[in-house]
């Protein structure tokens, strides 16, 4: 794991755990498997502490444990999937979009929680989306159930591995750790549950959760001792059949585009005559984005899509944007030239792309030097003399495109850095907006006058007010961007995978 | 030796003009800093992307991020004292819900060793027969005086216990450990076993003469 990304998965970490949970987690992500007495040893912290930590990061699908022999367990972090972290935004968003607020609600509860049984997520979303209903109204289980099926059947959750039912009644020994199985087809399996109710409501008195203490509070967990029906049979998120989902819509949208490109004179509708479909498909085919592939005429022609290629266009239009945006369009026309041509030499690129001689030079050093282009020696003579070698410049995608990402984790950690920043600077001007605010809340319930609230508004000067106005403004073009270099993160992370695989 | 230019006079080892300088040029000055933390961008960013889903992603993450810090996943470190002490902050004081686990996925050592300090039903359950059934029995009495002196350590017996039990005890009794905030450290049992005697283990050794001989040197202070 590169620094970058070290240092990315210890503040994403560190926002969503605490300190002690990040500094488990980045000592496993630098050093690989340990077992639990080392974690201990290297880190300095109480064997309780750490025991919680990796509970924690164990149920959130971060760390997984493999017993070896000599009965020593260890435990190994995934750091692409803390990496994952900063996608949930954009998971629960989708679910939003195809299985609107139920199945928003259901992801998020799954992602907040790591794995949760069918249940439990039932009876959550249920409580959660009638607190959002009108007074009297209540959300009912079955139609959550409903909704948790339908994410079921498409892959959207999926089972955690389990713990096999073992058949003996006499359990002998007991296992240092369980070894969790897994079968392809029961993954999606839902259990066949009878969920009867509906949500429940907060009472009033209830929803203060900053103002009571703990002791008034009844223990919720200890109410319903009722058995759990489906008791062990955990589920997650699919992270992966998401990512499927998104890779589809990049590729619809650039193909959009594109058709706009073409037919932006056509009416654009729906019922589209055969004859016009074979065109439009034809059209694609010779395209030079090469999305869609001719393969054979069976039935009329095949056509298939060719993901790869797809991808490798999506990341090259990245790498492409980015040179014009950093470097200037001049450059990018340069880029483009040489991402064309494949190879070319100092005096072709001068000619071809019709910029003088000194500029060129610059923009291709500027390039060279940012990683983007790089130099191919190809030696006249057998001694690699430099006065007789070709050097050519070409465009290595691949490598590129790894340097690009790792740019992204970067950005991203700073950007996240800033935020932490700025919001710590204004820490004291924040707490005490929150205190005017609960203040002012408490008073409405009683009922105050406008005078009253009025008074207490003005607790806050307007210089302050103003401060907090761009504090806010600043947090949320700081957080906004995370989600944009994530796309980006994808876009690269996707194509990287799909070369990788076919090599 | 590679370094060397012949004779005192510049001589680049290769064809300076396939690289793009002509002979004579002035070639730019030599960093001698490295380049600025912040430097300089020739062109402004793109502004960013704004639309409903945009928006509603920003909203989101937002929210996760509070909701976060008040789920049980989150674990506070302890705060160092703060400067003045506020009234208020014992009122501020988020409630969060216990979180158990599932110990029937986990390796069995993440378990935390139980520290006897509210003796758990089981255990007291287990003192109780003991002491109804044979207290004249001498080794009951020092097992009595053992749990009496090691209070606050896991038991080895006792945890036997435990761990032959199914593990919905186990969870019960894990929720009352950690209601009733018993959640001490237990490192190394030896080191705490020999820590909690006051006394060094070699002192009343049989056969020592340790009273006689601090009368003898009268020269040596005495504490």
């Amino acid at each position: 794991m590169t620094q970058a990304e070290i240092k990315l998965c210890s503040l994403l970490l560190q926002e969503h755990f605490g300190e002690i949970v990040e500094k488990i987690g980045v000592h496993l992500i630098r050093t690989g498997s340990q077992p639990l007495r080392v974690i201990a040893h290297d880190t300095g912290t109480s064997l309780d502490q750490v025991k919680k930590a990796l509970c924690v990061l164990i149920q959130h699908n971060l760390v997984i444990y493999q017993v070896h022999k000599r009965g020593v367990v260890e435990y190994e972090a995934q750091c692409s999937r803390v990496l994952r972290m900063l996608r949930y935004p954009r998971y629960i968003y989708t679910a939003k979009t195809l299985y609107s607020d139920t199945g928003e609600l259901i992801v998020e509860e799954l992602l907040l929680n790591g794995k949760m049984t069918m249940s439990a997520v039932v009876k959550k979303v249920a409580d959660r989306l009638t607190e959002t209903m009108e007074d009297g109204k209540t959300m009912d289980y079955a139609e959550v159930s409903n909704t948790f099926v339908r994410l079921a059947d498409t892959h959207f959750v999926q089972r955690c591995p389990w713990v096999p039912a073992t058949e003996n009644s006499d359990p002998g020994p007991l296992p240092l750790a369980p070894i969790l199985v897994i079968s392809e087809k029961d993954m999606y399996l839902v259990p066949k549950l009878s969920l009867i109710g509906k949500g429940k409501r907060r009472r009033s008195s209830d929803e203060d959760a900053a103002g009571e203490p703990k002791a008034k509070r009844p223990k919720h967990n200890r109410d319903n001792k009722e058995p759990i029906p489906d008791d062990g049979i955990y589920w997650q998120a699919n992270l992966d059949r998401f990512h499927q989902h998104f890779r589809d819509q990049a590729i619809v949208s650039a193909v959009a585009n594109r058709m706009d490109q073409i037919f932006r004179s056509l009416p654009v509708g729906y019922n589209i005559s055969k004859q016009v479909l074979d065109q439009y498909l034809t059209l694609l085919a010779d395209d030079p984005l090469e999305f869609v592939g001719k393969s054979g005429d069976s039935g009329g022609g095949m056509y298939v899509i060719n993901l790869h290629k797809a991808l490798g266009s999506l990341a090259t239009a990245t790498l492409e944007s980015v040179v014009q945006e950093r470097f200037g369009s001049r450059c990018a026309r340069i880029f483009r030239l040489v991402l064309q041509k494949k190879h070319l030499e100092q005096k072709q690129v001068e000619d071809f792309a019709m910029i003088p001689a000194k500029e060129a030079k610059d923009m291709l050093y500027k390039m060279l030097s940012g990683n983007f282009i790089s130099l191919q020696e190809i030696p006249k003579t057998p001694d690699h003399a430099p006065s007789r070698t070709f050097y050519l410049y070409t465009v290595n995608i691949l490598s590129a495109a790894r340097m690009l990402l790792h740019r992204c984790y970067k950005s991203i950690a700073n950007l996240i850095e800033r935020r932490q920043f700025e919001t710590k600077e204004n820490k004291r001007l924040l707490e005490k907006s929150q205190r005017v605010e609960a203040i002012i809340a408490s008073m409405q319930a009683t009922g105050a006058e406008d005078a009253q609230l009025q008074e207490i508004e003005e607790m806050i000067t307007v210089p302050e007010r103003q401060q907090l106005e761009t504090l806010k403004r600043n947090v949320n073009k700081l957080d906004a961007s995370e989600i944009q270099v994530d796309e980006t993160i994808f876009l690269l992370e996707s194509y990287i995978e799909s070369t990788m695989k076919r090599q | 030796m590679a370094g060397n230019k012949g004779r005192g006079r510049a001589a680049y080892t290769f064809n300076i003009e396939a690289v793009g300088f002509g002979r004579g040029d002035k070639l730019p000055d030599v960093a001698l800093k490295p380049p600025p933390l912040f430097p300089d961008t020739d062109y402004k960013p793109v502004p960013l992307k704004a639309g409903e889903g945009e928006d509603y992603m920003l909203a989101l993450k937002q929210e996760l991020r509070e909701t976060m810090k008040r789920m049980p996943y989150y674990i506070e470190t302890p705060e160092e004292k703060q400067d003045i002490e506020r009234y208020s902050k014992r009122y501020m004081k988020v409630y969060k819900e216990e979180w158990i686990p599932d110990w029937r996925r986990l390796p069995r050592e993440m378990m935390p060793r139980k520290k006897c300090k509210k003796a758990g039903p089981k255990s007291e359950k287990a003192k109780d027969t003991g002491k109804g059934a044979s207290l004249t029995n001498t080794a009951d009495v020092l097992k009595k005086i053992e749990e009496l002196e090691k209070r606050g350590d896991g038991e080895k017996s006792d945890e036997e216990n435990e761990e032959k039990e199914g593990s919905k005890e186990k969870s019960k009794e894990g929720d009352e450990e950690e209601d009733d905030d018993a959640a001490e450290q237990e490192e190394y049992d030896e080191e705490e076993q020999e820590e909690e005697n006051d006394y060094i283990n070699s002192y009343f050794e049989d056969g020592d003469d340790f009273g006689a001989d601090s009368d003898d040197n009268m020269d040596e202070a005495t504490y």
